[in-house]
């Protein structure tokens, strides 16, 4: 073990080959502005505390009695209300377009907790983390509270009136009236905002996605006659090739899209079959992270290897396909052989994917995946997506028109207009102009600071509305809670502006009678229809398939020429945490360490390791990012990114936005707390202004745009080194100690030998406490497979809505004290363009013989009968031995009370769990509460806890289905089964701990190990 | 400040709590230990009538008792389903009907000081009925038996486990006022789960949990 210093595995390019000493504390008091300028020194300050707390001490003792405490019962006890327990209504989440079914948890009328619908026909039981985050949203004390008039608070009544005589003059005058939006899912809202704009002569709704995928939906108008985003099916798939789609991260429906391609991921069996999944890539996106075969190309490199890929196939096929010769490819010959080798084994079961917003390159997609027949197959065009509808040409339009001042209204729902725009100044100038302007944000953004008008919609958990994601399968929203703020739905704002005012649930409701309802025909009674709809959360409707003609091969034309290399090429894109900017507002999605680079609370310039050498950047220098043909600069911490390409430089959209400033003080306060802000007074920067808008498209590809580095820094707070498991170098024995968190191994070794990989610890018979504890009952333990594992961290933010678990703001996580209880550790091996990527969610591995729990002197942490170890916070009082011999480095202490200050947003914690106090520790419960709301039902009513009736929030909102929790004790739990397997193992199984947590090992579809380490033999 | 200084008070300070600790260490108890708490209530409730006289089962307005965490406290419909109709105490319903006997005229509604009070909150008019001029408000009831954050306690395991209401909350039948009656110290719950275990309960073995995570988490 102790044969190297070099690690295998690595968390950052600095942990890499770091010898004996560690660098000094990382964090830079340069940066930060100072708050409160102390000048209490430390002793001052603790005689004062001193002696504040003996006069505490005396007061205290003295009170017999604690104040009295109300308790407040309802007035009128709804029908089937039982108080403290969760009620689930099934509805539809609109964190983005996808529109994934959720079952909303309400408790004593609160919504408290969302869950994935398991019965949804899409996301299947899954929720990713803006969509755990939304209850944060709905109890978001800065959601506007009434409608706004130039800025100040107005009513209604006013407000109505103005626009409807405002409205009126426009239609008699013949202005142009703009509505955008972004894709609207919703049929309800699409034929409300039709209706709204058909009295008037010259009316558009624009439809602008911050992430759109128009290109391919102007490729398939030209191959196959209908400009449609085809449904794709990636449980049918057995090889993925994806140019720069992160189908599991951010495109289109990553929910869904994530629990398809885990249904061929799973290898176990007697003959080992495994999807190939390969992504052409230029930043390492978290797809790209799980991909067996990741390969390193510019954006615009695209094109020429989807045409030699095409000419290939096109010659197997016996397609004839004219071209010129073209430029050698930017992937060696080997590797374009094997992709299309595999493509050409696996047709009709293949799948090529791409996010280019080159519709040259779109058509090359579609050429491949015709030639590969896998339409009506793997693409789904009959009954195709309608989860991205944004068009860059009416955007461009749109832009041209309100700089011409030629719009007379513009009304502006769900996207921020103005923030995801470049040449922001000339446009804020232009809409001034406008004499309406509306905005529907249900918060301040960008533009609805220059709004005449901002009229909030209702929160999504207070709404009525509908969604149809994909042809034919329509979903419910339904409201779980009264209105909180004085805000109104939007398509009551419609109704009362065409005149003709009318509830949301009456307009929904009548709208799915019309036409809705009659295109189905298992149910002959609309209210039975209505009420079954409205219970599934869903309903399936069989609909006509949407007629393509045969497909056109006019259109392909083949890339010939190499792209020139113009400086760098920088990308803008989204993040997992902030899918757009409406987002930015959630300080759970804020501190959610991005699945690959792990940074919280900013955006950044992510640069490869060859660039940063190259201009000597370290994480955090703040660089320069110009833009030749506009000029534009904006400037943004580096951020050393594995796996990059040398000239390729990314960074985040949706940072910046103007709502941020109200995280200045977020945090706990105390003598060397820092803002969380950046110098901008915001979190992070816009990055908009590079965005490249022609007279067509608006580009998120900008290339050729210069890298300089500055004098600042501005440290970023990223967590990828905390909490590492390996053995700080001094303490180590002589040469360091290496501790294997991962075992994975490749198809081809793991069809020969299951337990390849393996670093075959056995657990030894030393057990601490077998005589006290015999856990004859259950025996909770829990199984992750890491081979379906994508990291996208949902599990993450479920497990802060059901824990409570606090924020701490940027400046604690610098200081290594986020409070999450799970985290996802990101490893990587290899080098250069072979960078691979292991994600390991880590949290509480509720060993038997705890170390913990030997080294707590007040048996603040004990172990349960049923192999739990539980944490007892009033019992703690807060010596941090438990942390300190915890070997898989999972337990929080409470540096603070963290506030809970905001009254309104207080009533997102969970009643069922502790909001822990200053100075105890806590960690991973496996969702006790509930564990216990399980034994309790089971007691009561005699059944016993079936296999699987219990989740923990990570396991339910899993949408890979990668966690497995039940009793290990019972050898035909599923859990059991999952440990059973050969791909089964325990991390750091030597240290004869003997974890309640056990991982299955990876396996990657790869004819050799490029990483390949002999443990045992060498 | 000087350190001083600082000494000298801290004296003081420490002197003042011992004097003040003195005369209560008679009666010496656990901070936070509420038994015997009988804050008077908005509306003077009485148990001894309802559970006592009238014997109305406790689960008549503590309906989540047997499926829920909370017993509940009642919301103030459920009182309606009596007192629709009982608006006062018999004796004073007798003594109008007598009255008006003599006077020879029908008898008024005769509403107690303390039913008003529940009328009131719940916007009622003279007639009984909602009156548009009055917004229902919540009873505001003291809190009696309150346990700390940190302890999850569940009224549905105990109460199908056959633990009686009157075991923890006392001879609640005989209360004119409601008082906290045990002390709700955590060794009071494991004694009896321990009780519980050695001896079973009506009969019935049981498995009452010692584990900490079984009521703090």
């Amino acid at each position: 073990m102790n044969d190297g210093t070099v690690n295998k595995y690595w968390k950052s390019p600095e942990s890499r080959n770091r010898s004996v000493a560690m660098p000094e504390r990382t964090l830079d008091e340069s940066v930060a502005e100072e708050s409160a300028a102390g000048t209490i020194d430390r002793r001052r300050f603790l005689e004062a505390a001193g002696f504040t707390l003996s006069l505490a001490t005396v007061a205290g003792c003295d009170s017999a009695r604690a104040p009295d405490k109300k308790a407040l019962p309802l007035i009128e006890q709804p029908e089937g209300m039982v108080p403290g327990r969760m009620r689930y209504y099934a509805s539809t989440c609109s964190g983005c377009s996808a529109a994934c079914g959720l079952l909303a948890g309400v408790r004593d009328g609160r919504p408290l907790k969302m869950e994935g619908n398991p019965e949804h026909p899409l996301s299947r039981g899954g929720l990713c983390a803006v969509g755990q985050a939304l209850p944060l949203g709905l109890y978001d004390s800065h959601r506007l509270d009434n409608p706004l008039k130039d800025g100040s608070n107005a009513s209604w009544g006013d407000v109505d009136a103005e626009i409807i005589a405002a409205l009126q003059q426009i239609e008699v005058s013949g202005g142009a009236v703009r509505m955008v939006t972004d894709t609207v899912t919703s049929p309800t809202l699409q034929a409300s905002i039709d209706d709204f704009l058909s009295r008037f002569a010259d009316a558009r709704h624009v439809t602008f996605d911050a992430a759109g995928s128009g290109s391919i939906r102007r490729a398939h108008e030209k191959t196959h006659g209908a400009a449609v985003l085809p449904h794709y099916l990636f449980e049918r798939a057995d090889v993925i090739v994806s140019f720069g789609a992160d189908f599991l991260g951010t495109w289109i429906s990553p929910v869904e899209f994530t629990a398809a391609w885990r249904t061929r991921r799973v290898p176990d069996g007697p003959h080992p079959k495994m999807s190939y999944h390969a992504q052409l890539e230029s930043r390492m996106t978290l797809t790209g992270s799980n991909a067996d075969e990741r390969l390193v190309i510019r954006p615009e490199e695209e094109g020429l290897v989807l045409s030699h890929l095409a000419a290939i196939l096109a010659q197997r096929a016996g397609v004839s396909l004219t071209g010129s010769e073209l430029a050698p490819a930017p992937i060696a010959a080997e590797q374009l052989q094997d992709l299309a080798d595999r493509l050409w084994e696996a047709r009709g079961r293949s799948l090529i994917v791409s996010a280019s917003e080159d519709d040259q390159v779109q058509i090359l997609v579609n050429f491949l995946n015709h030639v590969l027949g896998n339409y009506g197959k793997t693409l789904d065009m009959e009954r195709p997506s309608h989860q991205q509808q944004g068009s860059d040409a009416d955007v461009a339009a749109l832009v041209k028109e309100l700089r011409d001042g030629k719009v007379a209204a513009l009304l502006v729902a769900g996207i921020d207009l103005t923030h995801y725009l470049p040449a922001h100044e000339k446009l804020v100038q232009a809409i001034s102009q406008i004499p309406l302007t509306v905005s529907f944000a249900e918060r301040w953004n960008d533009f609805a600071q220059l709004a005449k008008f901002v009229c909030p919609d209702h929160h999504i958990l207070e709404s009525w509305l509908d969604a149809e994601p994909v042809r034919g399968v329509f979903s419910l929203v339904q409201p779980t809670v009264q209105p909180l703020k004085g805000t109104r739905s939007i398509l009551e704002s419609l109704a009362t502006w065409s005149e003709k005012p009318a509830f949301a649930q009456d307009v929904l409701r009548t709208n799915w009678q019309e036409k809705v309802f009659p295109r189905q025909n298992r149910v002959s009674d609309f209210g039975t229809f209505w009420d079954q709809s409205l219970h599934d959360g869903f309903a399936k409707i069989v609909t006509d398939p949407v007629t393509t003609s045969p497909f056109d091969q006019s259109a392909v034309a083949l890339f010939d020429a190499a792209p020139e290399v113009i400086d760098y090429t920088l990308i803008l894109h989204n993040t997992i945490a902030i899918p757009d900017s409406r987002h930015a507002h959630n300080p759970w999605l804020q501190e959610l360490p991005d699945p690959v680079s792990k940074v919280t609370w900013d955006n950044y310039a992510s640069v490869a390791p060859e660039t940063a050498k190259e201009l000597s950047l370290q994480d955090g220098d703040v660089v320069r990012i110009e833009a030749h043909d506009s000029g534009t600069t904006i400037e943004l911490p580096a951020f050393v990114q594995p796996g990059q390409h040398p000239r390729v430089l990314s960074v985040a959209l949706g940072y910046g936005s103007p709502g941020t400033d109200r995280f200045a003080n977020i945090g706990p306060e105390w003598l060397e707390s820092k803002s969380t802000v950046g110098r901008n007074g915001l979190v992070g920067t816009n990055a908009a202004p590079l965005l490249v808008l022609d007279d067509e498209r608006l580009l998120h590809v900008h290339t050729g745009v210069r890298l300089t580095k500055t004098a600042a820094h501005h440290a970023l707070a990223t967590t990828q080194e905390h909490d590492s498991l390996d053995v700080p170098p001094e303490v180590a024995p002589l040469g360091g100690e290496r501790r294997h968190a991962i075992e994975e191994t490749t198809l081809v070794q793991f069809a020969a030998n299951p337990k390849s990989g393996s670093h075959a610890h056995p657990l030894g018979d030393v057990q601490l406490w077998a005589e006290d504890h015999p856990q004859e009952g259950h025996a909770w333990g829990m199984a992750i497979d890491l081979n379906a594992c994508s990291g996208c961290s949902a599990c993450l933010i479920a497990c802060q809505s059901e824990n409570n678990v606090p924020v701490v703001g940027r400046d604690e996580v610098r200081r290594q004290r986020e409070m999450h209880w799970i985290r996802i550790d990101r490893y990587y091996s290899g080098e250069g363009a072979n960078t691979t990527v292991s994600h390991q969610p880590m949290m509480c591995q509720h060993c038997d013989n705890a170390p913990c729990e030997t080294v707590c002197p007040v048996l603040a942490t004990v172990h349960s009968e049923e192999g739990l170890n539980q944490q007892v916070y009033n019992r703690c009082v807060g010596t941090r031995y438990c942390a300190n011999n915890c070997p898989y480095k999972v337990r929080r202490f409470n540096w603070f009370d963290y506030p809970h200050n905001d009254v309104f947003e207080n009533l997102s914690l969970n009643p069922d769990v502790t909001v822990r106090s200053r100075g105890v520790m806590e960690k991973c419960s496996m969702c006790v509460q509930r564990i216990q709301e399980a034994k309790i039902e089971s007691q009561c009513s005699g059944e016993p806890i079936v296999d699987g009736q219990i989740q923990p929030a990570c396991q339910q909102t899993c949408p890979a289905s990668a966690i497995v929790f039940g009793d290990l004790n019972d050898p035909d739990s599923k859990v059991s089964a999952a440990m059973n397997t050969p791909r089964g193992y325990r991390v750091l199984e030597e240290l004869n701990v003997r974890p309640s947590v056990g991982y299955l090992r990876i396996v990657r579809n790869r004819e050799t190990d490029t990483h390949a380490e002999d443990h045992h033999d060498g | 400040m000087q350190r001083q200084t600082v000494a000298i008070v801290l004296l003081i300070g420490l002197a003042f709590g011992l004097v003040s600790l003195t005369p209560a260490m008679s009666s010496w108890r656990l901070f936070d230990n509420q038994q015997g708490y009988a804050p008077p209530q908005p509306i003077a409730f009485s148990h001894r009538l309802h559970a006592g006289e009238l014997q109305l089962d406790c689960r008549f307005c503590h309906t989540a008792a047997g499926e829920s965490r909370h017993a509940g406290i009642p919301s103030s419909d459920t009182c309606m389903k009596c007192h629709k109709f009982v608006t006062a105490p018999y004796g004073l319903v007798q003594d109008e009907v007598s009255k008006a006997g003599e006077e020879n005229r029908e008898p008024n509604v005769v509403v107690s000081e303390e039913i008003a009070k529940l009328y009131e909150a719940l916007g009622l008019g003279e007639d009984l009925q909602p009156d548009p001029e009055k917004t229902p408000q919540p009873v505001a009831w003291v809190r009696v038996h309150d346990l700390p954050d940190f302890v999850y306690f569940d009224h549905r395991a105990h109460v199908h486990a056959g633990v009686s209401c009157q075991k923890c909350h006392g001879p609640v039948e005989s209360m004119q006022q409601m008082r906290q009656f045990s002390d709700l110290t955590m060794g009071w719950c494991v004694n009896c789960h321990r009780e519980s275990n050695a001896k079973g309960i009506e009969g019935h073995a049981m498995d009452a949990s010692l584990d900490c995570a079984s009521c703090h988490y």
